[in-house]
């Protein structure tokens, strides 16, 4: 669907038209975004992810999320240990080659997050733990890159002791991770959408 | 698995971490008394396979105990006393394992065991025997009455005195809106942690940043056994706190053979001479790779039925 026919579509909420003029009008994009995400989490594919009984549908769709979560930040967080002084035989230049399987995760659970956020859109798009979740994810994508220009793209790095401003980096990032982790879990549990004992 | 089945398993198991550790103990006390070092690693090596064993064997006992519970001549309190003396147990087997593991670790990259491991596994498998012929003793006593210490009629509560009590851990968590959920944190991380471990080193072994060798990788091993051990002690608050949904959960018994498998897997990575023996731009022989990339779906596959665990096998 193109962005135009969003515009054209009757609004699902049932605001009236007098919003495009109205005192409201101002808030006329967020609810032409709610329609959108409400549009995408009543789509057919949505159904079935959310619906179907099929262990292809919703349970695959977490493992993935999972395995690729034990890939971005597992690998990372040996990565960043290893930049705080664990392991030091292993040089960090070789290290580097495990860069692609990290990001690798990064995606899967990039495209899973997707699948998984579009089965409740209109209520992950208010709750203040999913924000809190993309905050930290953000966070620890910005370090990954200051760790890769920083520590990797040093042609001295194996050679003299990693720089305090590395270590930090190193320790943001495995705090970032946790973050995410953490905001991610309580998402079961805090905030809109969630049934009394949420993810139990 | 049926709980009748898990009871039987349960009888079958439960000896190994009574005679098995007592003949491991016999072996190690005579390992030591001669300075015999490869008689020394083998039974580091028995240790942490009968942890690993006590696993299956302290979770079939709480599907035993949901199979005969209510039977005539079934005392509940004789059965709760069991399983506390158990869990307690069980705690000091797997801390033996673990220092067993760390001892073999030690062992690969100084040819020579550490006199202060060989003394601590040494202490904490008498320790663990004493606690688990107990617990064992109080299992029988379930079943045969012949054998009953305190005169224990039916219905009769036995007074409980454990240091351990798993009624009190189980309502510690369930009164605590965060506990559960901050365990289940814990086991995410503790995941991350074990998975990246395993794809780091186990990846080496297939080619993957091969300049390094295997002796400087084999120091990771130790965070794979701290992500393993956060998770087993998680693990075991959720089975302690809801065991009902665990005890016939069939993603949870394919979780934990897999776990068991991979255990020993692990174990030839902490221990072999042949993957120590790659040195820088080695390529590792067919063996070690089948058993590296084994390894990597074995955790896959583990990762895969605790996902599955709510869908498949019916716990939250």
């Amino acid at each position: 669907m193109s962005i135009g026919q969003i515009f054209v579509q009757p609004p699902i909420f049932g605001f009236p038209q007098t919003l495009h003029s109205g005192i409201l009008a101002p808030l006329l994009p967020i609810f032409l975004m709610m329609d959108f995400l409400r549009q995408l989490e009543e789509s057919g594919f949505a159904t079935w992810v959310r619906e179907s009984n099929s262990l292809l549908a919703y349970p695959s769709v977490l493992f993935l999320h999972t395995v690729g979560m034990g890939f971005v930040a597992g690998i990372s967080a040996l990565i960043d240990l290893r930049i705080l002084g664990c392991a030091s035989d292993v040089p960090l230049g070789d290290m580097r080659k495990f860069l692609p399987y990290m990001w690798a995760g990064f995606w899967l659970n990039a495209a899973t997050g997707i699948v998984l956020f579009i089965l409740d859109a209109t209520t992950k798009a208010i709750s203040p733990v999913f924000y809190t979740k993309m905050a930290f994810i953000a966070m620890a994508v910005v370090v990954a890159f200051l760790i890769r220009n920083h520590v990797f793209r040093d042609p001295l790095v194996d050679k003299r002791p990693i720089e305090r401003y590395g270590k930090i980096l190193a320790f943001a990032s495995i705090v970032c991770w946790m973050g995410a982790i953490t905001a991610g879990r309580l998402l079961a549990y805090v905030g809109p959408g969630v049934v009394s004992a949420g993810g139990r | 698995m049926s709980l009748a089945n898990q009871a039987h398993l349960h009888l079958l198991l439960n000896h190994f971490p009574t005679i098995g550790t007592i003949i491991a103990l016999g072996l190690y006390l005579v390992a030591i008394l001669a300075n015999h070092e490869y008689l020394k690693r083998a039974c580091l090596g028995i240790f942490l396979i009968i942890a690993l064993l006590s696993l299956p064997v302290y979770m079939s006992g709480k599907a035993a105990q949901e199979a005969i519970e209510g039977q005539p001549g079934i005392t509940g309190g004789l059965i709760e006393r069991h399983q506390d003396a158990a869990l307690l147990a069980f705690v000091f087997m797997e801390i033996t394992g673990a220092f067993a593991w760390l001892g073999l670790w030690q062992f690969r990259r100084v040819l020579r065991l550490a006199r202060w491991n060989v003394l601590t596994v040494f202490v904490l498998s008498i320790v663990t025997f004493g606690l688990m012929a107990r617990a064992a003793n109080m299992g029988g006593e379930i079943r045969h009455p012949e054998i009953q210490a305190t005169a224990a009629t039916e219905g009769a509560t036995v007074p409980d005195t454990e240091w351990l009590q798993t009624a009190s851990i189980a309502s510690f968590v369930n009164t605590r809106a965060w506990a559960w959920p901050a365990t289940e944190t814990l086991h995410f991380m503790g995941l991350c942690l074990l998975l990246g471990v395993v794809l780091i080193v186990n990846l080496r072994m297939l080619g993957v940043m091969k300049n390094v060798s295997f002796s400087a990788v084999h120091r990771l091993l130790p965070w794979g056994i701290l992500g393993f051990g956060i998770n087993l002690t998680t693990g075991w608050l959720f089975f302690i706190t809801v065991p009902e949904q665990y005890t016939q959960n069939i993603a949870l018994h394919w979780k934990m053979a897999l776990v068991m498998v991979a255990g020993v897997n692990a174990l030839y990575l902490t221990v072999f001479d042949e993957p120590w023996a790659l040195g820088p731009g080695d390529d590792a022989p067919l063996t070690a790779k089948v058993i590296a990339a084994s390894a990597i779906f074995l955790w896959l596959g583990v990762i895969y039925f605790g996902r599955m665990m709510p869908f498949i096998g019916g716990s939250f």
